[in-house]
């Protein structure tokens, strides 16, 4: 418990140290928000009145008091993009990016766990250089080249999938889900190739530890050793790196949204990046920081309940 | 060293090399007009005997292109890492080896740094201080920054407790003597392996801020650059976007593996 609370404690530091650098690094913009929303050319006289009315002369101290009590408070603004307020854009945005992010997650996994321990069990033989092989040259593309060859492939050729745009999952649930396929598979596979590496490294140093002979020397089928006694002590050091890896796929969305018009948070933090949208660029990166390392914190959570030794030390 | 002519190790430095000697003598050797000659009646051609690669929208040669586009990714990779190695090192070292609070307020600020993904911090630092080549290697060298700094700060801290250096504070050596003749040394190797594989990312991450457009800008020719060019053109012309991308693909893998490598051969504990 003194455990969790400490966490928690941690958690909420790091909160406020996100916002504080998130509020810091859009302020170096040259330009503020009443020259944005009135263009360069506009009669100085009203430009200073409306910075007065923005309470953009304030310290900064003030400045930013006003901006984390509206984020608390649930005003978070209105974009001068979109002229929507930020809040319900950004949750209807994030919708469309857990889609993607949970099914590239998916993918990766499903294929990254038994590659890896297929590597693993043959080791330095030709099933470990193939699996190993095709994983360095995962890693080594660019995803967005991963998803231009995609849409080449199987949008533009085979006609199989849609190449662009979202289809909201409680309006046609098929539809959603051939819409985010190719957008997940596109940032799915390099992940994959990293947690492959990740599984097989973990396999071959769980295979040469004492429980594994122990295992074989009672008489069980190798199959039984990699898959009940190997893999279940592989499970939790690959989930944390694939929980770890959420901060890259947050990175990689931005890329990968963009490309094929996928309209969720990355498309969105682009759209505010292009646009210098300062109120929604502060929106969107704090959400994304946060999101990231509440998804670190679950991970390490998790991690303890699955694995009950680390609650000891 | 055998471990470099044999292998992966042979692949990735025979990439690795290849790749630096275009970069650096390909400038020096073919004229920039060769890759920006523009030719309107053979726009978009396919590979031909005259155009190795085939030619962009504009009738460019792909070849010349991207021959001359490794010297601009790989600067801007190259700086970026350095820049990063700059910063990270100095706050790594303290923290790790003076530990106590400098090192608890620096990593935690390190952390929470850490929770930005890198693109993300690039793209907003290079949409901050307006896109062009220096804030490119800037956004992407402070993007950077963190992740070098907690690396270096583990491997002070291990070799900070190393019973050399216990043996040398013994003997009376000062802290800044002893940074630089004990543990400076010491955690080079990591160092070295670091940079590598950073510079395969920072590759990546070039190409990716360009691509967005928020990186290098026309009429500078970078890989990422030449793929985002090719976005209009890929239904009639796909080599457009393969001829970079595999100039991307080629180099990333041979840094990975040469890093690789170098990993069996300079730190051989984090062997995989």
């Amino acid at each position: 418990m003194a455990y969790i609370l400490n966490r928690l404690l941690s958690v909420l530091l790091t909160l406020f140290l996100i916002s504080v650098i998130t509020f810091a690094v859009t302020n170096i913009l040259p330009g503020d928000v009443a020259m944005m929303i009135m263009g360069t050319q506009s009669n100085p006289e009203a430009l200073a009145g409306l910075r007065e009315t923005l309470g953009l002369n304030d310290p900064l101290v003030v400045q930013y008091g006003r901006w984390i009590g509206g984020l608390l408070t649930g005003d978070w603004g209105q974009s001068l993009v979109f002229k929507e307020a930020i809040g319900p854009l950004i949750a209807q945005k994030v919708v469309a990016s857990s889609l993607i992010v949970v099914m590239s997650m998916a993918v990766a996994l499903i294929a990254a766990i038994p590659l890896g321990v297929w590597a693993a069990v043959h080791r330095d033989r030709w099933q470990d250089s193939t699996s190993s092989t095709a994983a360095l040259v995962g890693v080594s593309l660019p995803d967005f080249f991963w998803g231009i060859m995609l849409i080449l492939l199987f949008a533009r050729a085979l006609g199989w999938l849609p190449s662009s745009g979202f289809v909201h999952p409680g309006d046609d649930f098929l539809g959603a889900i051939r819409h985010a396929f190719l957008p997940s598979l596109a940032l799915g596979l390099g992940l994959m190739a990293h947690l492959t590496r990740m599984t097989r490294a973990t396999m071959i140093g769980i295979m040469g530890q004492e429980f594994i002979r122990v295992a074989r020397a009672k008489g069980l089928s190798e199959r039984e050793v990699v898959w009940s006694y190997g893999l279940r002590n592989a499970v939790g050091p690959v989930l944390t790196v694939a929980g770890l890896q959420i901060g890259y796929l947050f990175g990689s969305i931005i890329v990968i949204e963009s490309l094929f018009n996928f309209t969720g948070m990355g498309w969105l933090t682009y759209q505010a990046l292009l646009n210098r949208d300062i109120p929604l660029i502060q929106s969107t990166v704090f959400v994304i920081a946060a999101v990231v390392m509440l998804t670190n914190f679950l991970v390490d959570l998790l991690y303890v309940v699955i694995d009950p030794r680390i609650r000891l030390s | 060293m055998r471990r470099f002519f044999k292998g992966k190790g042979l692949i990735g430095t025979v990439i690795v090399l290849a790749v630096l000697l275009v970069a650096v003598l390909a400038p020096l050797v073919i004229p920039d007009s060769f890759a920006t000659q523009m030719n309107m009646r053979a726009r978009l051609s396919g590979p031909t005997w005259e155009h190795f690669f085939g030619t962009d929208q504009l009738g460019r040669d792909l070849f010349y292109r991207v021959v001359l586009g490794a010297q601009t990714s790989i600067m801007i990779a190259g700086a970026a890492v350095l820049m990063s190695i700059v910063i990270g090192l100095p706050l790594g070292i303290v923290s790790g080896y003076f530990g106590g609070w400098i090192d608890n307020v620096l990593m935690r600020l390190v952390d929470t740094l850490l929770s930005f993904p890198a693109l993300l911090l690039a793209l907003t630092i290079s949409a901050v201080l307006g896109p062009n080549l220096t804030n490119t290697i800037i956004a992407i060298g402070v993007a950077f920054t963190p992740f070098l700094a907690r690396i270096i700060r583990g491997e002070a801290l291990r070799v900070a407790q190393m019973p050399y250096v216990e043996a040398a504070r013994a003997a009376g050596t000062t802290d800044a003597w002893m940074i630089l003749r004990h543990i400076l040394p010491n955690i080079m190797p990591a160092i070295i392996v670091q940079s590598t594989i950073s510079l395969a990312f920072a590759i990546l991450a070039e190409a990716g801020l360009s691509f967005l457009g928020l990186g290098t800008q026309p009429p500078e020719a970078s890989w990422g650059l030449m793929i985002q060019a090719s976005r209009d053109y890929l239904d009639v012309a796909p080599w457009t976007a393969l001829v970079p991308g595999a100039a991307v693909a080629m180099t990333v893998l041979g840094l990975n593996l040469f890093g690789d490598t170098l990993r069996d051969v300079l730190d051989p504990r984090t062997e995989t």
